[in-house]
C-alpha cells in the first residue's frame, strides 16, 4: 500500500511534460514586468527616491525592512553601490527602470533568459521590497512567478537562446516538476482566497461586491448599471467564494477543468475592466495559463507523442488528471 | 534523473510548501481573529491560539537579530511567499482619503491631495492610504504622514503650515443609495506639520 502511494506520487511529481508552459510564463512574465516599467515610469522617482524628492523616502521603507530581515534586497543596495562610482540616486534608480525593462524584453524574446529571469527577479522584488508601504497583490504574484521562472529549467524551446544554440531539452521529467510546482502553489492561493472570503458574511449578500465595485477608485463601472444588476451582485459573491475555493479540486478533475480554468480566467478580466486593476488580472492570467493552460483539452485536439528535435519521443496533451483524479 | 536528484527535489518542495502553507494560514487566522465573520465570537480565542502557532513555526517570535529568523524571513520574502491570500476579506475594507490643508501667513487654507501622475501610481497610493490605516505604531504613521506633506510643501513653498487629515470614506449600502444616501467621510486622525519658511534652508523630514 505504502509502495503504491509512494509510486502515484512520484508519478504526479515527476510526470513527464513538455516546455509549453514555460514559454507561457516567460513571454507572459515578461510582458508583465514591461507594463510595469512603462506604467510607472512617470512616477519611478516619486515612488522610489529617497533623498526626499518622492512622496516617502525610500529610507523609511528600507527601515522598515531591516527590521525583518538585513538580507531583503532593496534599492538603497544599489544606490550605495552607485555612490561607489559617483553615480547620483536618481541616475541608479533610472538605471533599473531600464535595466527592468531590458530584462523584460530579454524574457520576451528568450534572449539570455536564465541571467535575464534573474536579473528580472532581483530589481522586481528589489523595487517592491523598496517600496513596500506601496505595495499591493500584485507585487507578491509577480515575485512568486519570477521566483518560478528563475529556477526553472530555462531555455524553453520557443525562446532566442534555443534558436541561437539549440541543446538537448531540460529533462521532461524535471519540467513536469516545476509545473507541478507552480500548479499547487496556485491551488494553495485560490483556496485560502477563497475561504478567507467565505468567512465574511458581507459576500453572500452580494454587499462585498458592492462595496468592491462602488468604492473610490475602483468604482469604473457606472453606479446606475451596478443599480439595474443587483439582484446578480449575491450570485456573483458567491460564485466568487466558490470559484476560488473550488479550485483546487475542480481544476484537476479533467470534466470541469476548462469550465473553471475558463471561469477564473473570466473573472481576473472582469476585476481588471470593472476595477481597474489591469496589472493584478494580468498576472493572475499568466500564471493561470502557464500552470493549466497547456493541459486543457478543447474539442477536436487529440493528446499523444511527438518527436522532439533531438530524437527523444516527448509526451504532450496528457495531463496529470487523466491519470490523477485528484492530487492527493 | 536519479532517485537521489528526486529526493533532493522533493525536500526542497516539502519545505517550499510548508513555509507557504504556514503563511497562508497565519493570514487566514489573523484575520479570522478580528472577529467579522460568519464564526461565533467564541472562536476569537482559538484563532488568536492559531496566530501563535503559526506566528512561532514562522520564526516571527525569535529575537529580530536570530539568524533563523533572518534566513527564513529573506526566504520568505524572496520567493513572493510572505503573506497570505486574504485580499478583500473576510469583508471588502473601508476606502480612505487623505487631504492636506496648507495654510500660508496670510490665514489663506487651500486644500491638496496627494497626487500622481498615473493611475498606475494612483493604484499604489490607495495601498499607502491602507497601510497608513493599519499602522499600529504612532511614530511609524506620523513619519510617514509628515513625509507625505512635505511633498506638497515642496509643491508650496510659501506655506507655513501642513496639516494631513486622514479619514475613512464609507459607502451607503445599495438599500441606502437607492434612497438618496451618499457616502460618508469620517474624520480619524490629523497631524500638523510646519516647515522652513523662505530663506531657510530646506530638508527633508
Amino acid at each position: 500500500m505504502k509502495d503504491r502511494l509512494e509510486t502515484r506520487a512520484w508519478a504526479f511529481l515527476f510526470q513527464p511534460e513538455t516546455d509549453r508552459w514555460l514559454s507561457i510564463l516567460r513571454i507572459g512574465l515578461g510582458l508583465q514586468l514591461a507594463l510595469y516599467c512603462l506604467t510607472l515610469r512617470p512616477d519611478w522617482l516619486a515612488l522610489y527616491a529617497g533623498d526626499g524628492s518622492g512622496l516617502i523616502s525610500r529610507d523609511l521603507a528600507e527601515a522598515i525592512l531591516d527590521l525583518r530581515s538585513f538580507f531583503i534586497p532593496r534599492l538603497g543596495w544599489l544606490v550605495v553601490s552607485g555612490s561607489l562610482v559617483h553615480l547620483s540616486e536618481g541616475t541608479v534608480l533610472y538605471l533599473v527602470w531600464a535595466c527592468l525593462l531590458g530584462a523584460s524584453v530579454c524574457l520576451i524574446a528568450g534572449l539570455f533568459c536564465r541571467p535575464a529571469a534573474i536579473v528580472a527577479w532581483f530589481l522586481y522584488l528589489a523595487a517592491a521590497k523598496s517600496g513596500n508601504l506601496f505595495s499591493y497583490g500584485v507585487d507578491n504574484f509577480t515575485v512568486i512567478g519570477l521566483f518560478y521562472l528563475m529556477i526553472a529549467p530555462l531555455p524553453d524551446r520557443w525562446a532566442l537562446d534555443w534558436k541561437r544554440s539549440p541543446r538537448s531539452s531540460a529533462l521532461p521529467a524535471r519540467l513536469g516538476f516545476h509545473l507541478r510546482v507552480l500548479q499547487i502553489h496556485l491551488c494553495v492561493i485560490y483556496f485560502f482566497g477563497g475561504i478567507s472570503k467565505a468567512t465574511g458574511g458581507s459576500w453572500w449578500n452580494g454587499t462585498s461586491i458592492w462595496r468592491a465595485l462602488s468604492g473610490p477608485p475602483f468604482d469604473l463601472v457606472p453606479l446606475h448599471l451596478l443599480i439595474s444588476l443587483r439582484v446578480l451582485l449575491p450570485l456573483a459573491g458567491v460564485l466568487v467564494c466558490l470559484l476560488e475555493t473550488g479550485y483546487p479540486i475542480f481544476i484537476w478533475w479533467r470534466k470541469t477543468r476548462t469550465l473553471w480554468f475558463c471561469s477564473v480566467i473570466g473573472m481576473h478580466l472582469a476585476i481588471g475592466i470593472t476595477m481597474g486593476l489591469y496589472l493584478f488580472s494580468l498576472v493572475m492570467i499568466i500564471l493561470n495559463l502557464a500552470a493549466f493552460g497547456p493541459s486543457l483539452r478543447w474539442r477536436g485536439r487529440q493528446g499523444g507523442v511527438r518527436p522532439d528535435p533531438e530524437g527523444a519521443a516527448i509526451v504532450f496533451d496528457q495531463s496529470p488528471a487523466d491519470r490523477h483524479s485528484n492530487p492527493a | 534523473m536519479t532517485a537521489r536528484h528526486r529526493r533532493i527535489y522533493l525536500s526542497c518542495f516539502v519545505s517550499h510548501f510548508l513555509l507557504i502553507l504556514l503563511a497562508a494560514t497565519q493570514d487566514l487566522v489573523s484575520i479570522l481573529s478580528e472577529g467579522e465573520n460568519i464564526f461565533p465570537p467564541a472562536f476569537v480565542r482559538v484563532w488568536r491560539q492559531a496566530d501563535i502557532i503559526t506566528s512561532t513555526a514562522l520564526g516571527n517570535r525569535l529575537p529580530d537579530a536570530n539568524p533563523v529568523r533572518q534566513v527564513l524571513t529573506a526566504y520568505l520574502h524572496d520567493a513572493g511567499i510572505e503573506s497570505g491570500y486574504g485580499f478583500f476579506a473576510p469583508n471588502v475594507p473601508n476606502s480612505y482619503k487623505l487631504v492636506f490643508e496648507v495654510r500660508y501667513r496670510d490665514g489663506r487654507i487651500e486644500y491638496e491631495l496627494p497626487e500622481v501622475a498615473g493611475s498606475a501610481a494612483g493604484i499604489r497610493v490607495v495601498a499607502l492610504l491602507d497601510n497608513i490605516e493599519s499602522m499600529r505604531y504612532e511614530l511609524l504613521r506620523r513619519t510617514t504622514l509628515k513625509m507625505l506633506s512635505f511633498a506638497i510643501w515642496r509643491e508650496h513653498p510659501d506655506a507655513t503650515a501642513i496639516r494631513a487629515v486622514f479619514g475613512r470614506v464609507t459607502q451607503p449600502p445599495i438599500e441606502g443609495f437607492l434612497q438618496g444616501k451618499q457616502e460618508t467621510y469620517e474624520f480619524t486622525s490629523a497631524y500638523e506639520f510646519s516647515f522652513p519658511s523662505p530663506g531657510e534652508r530646506q530638508t527633508a523630514p
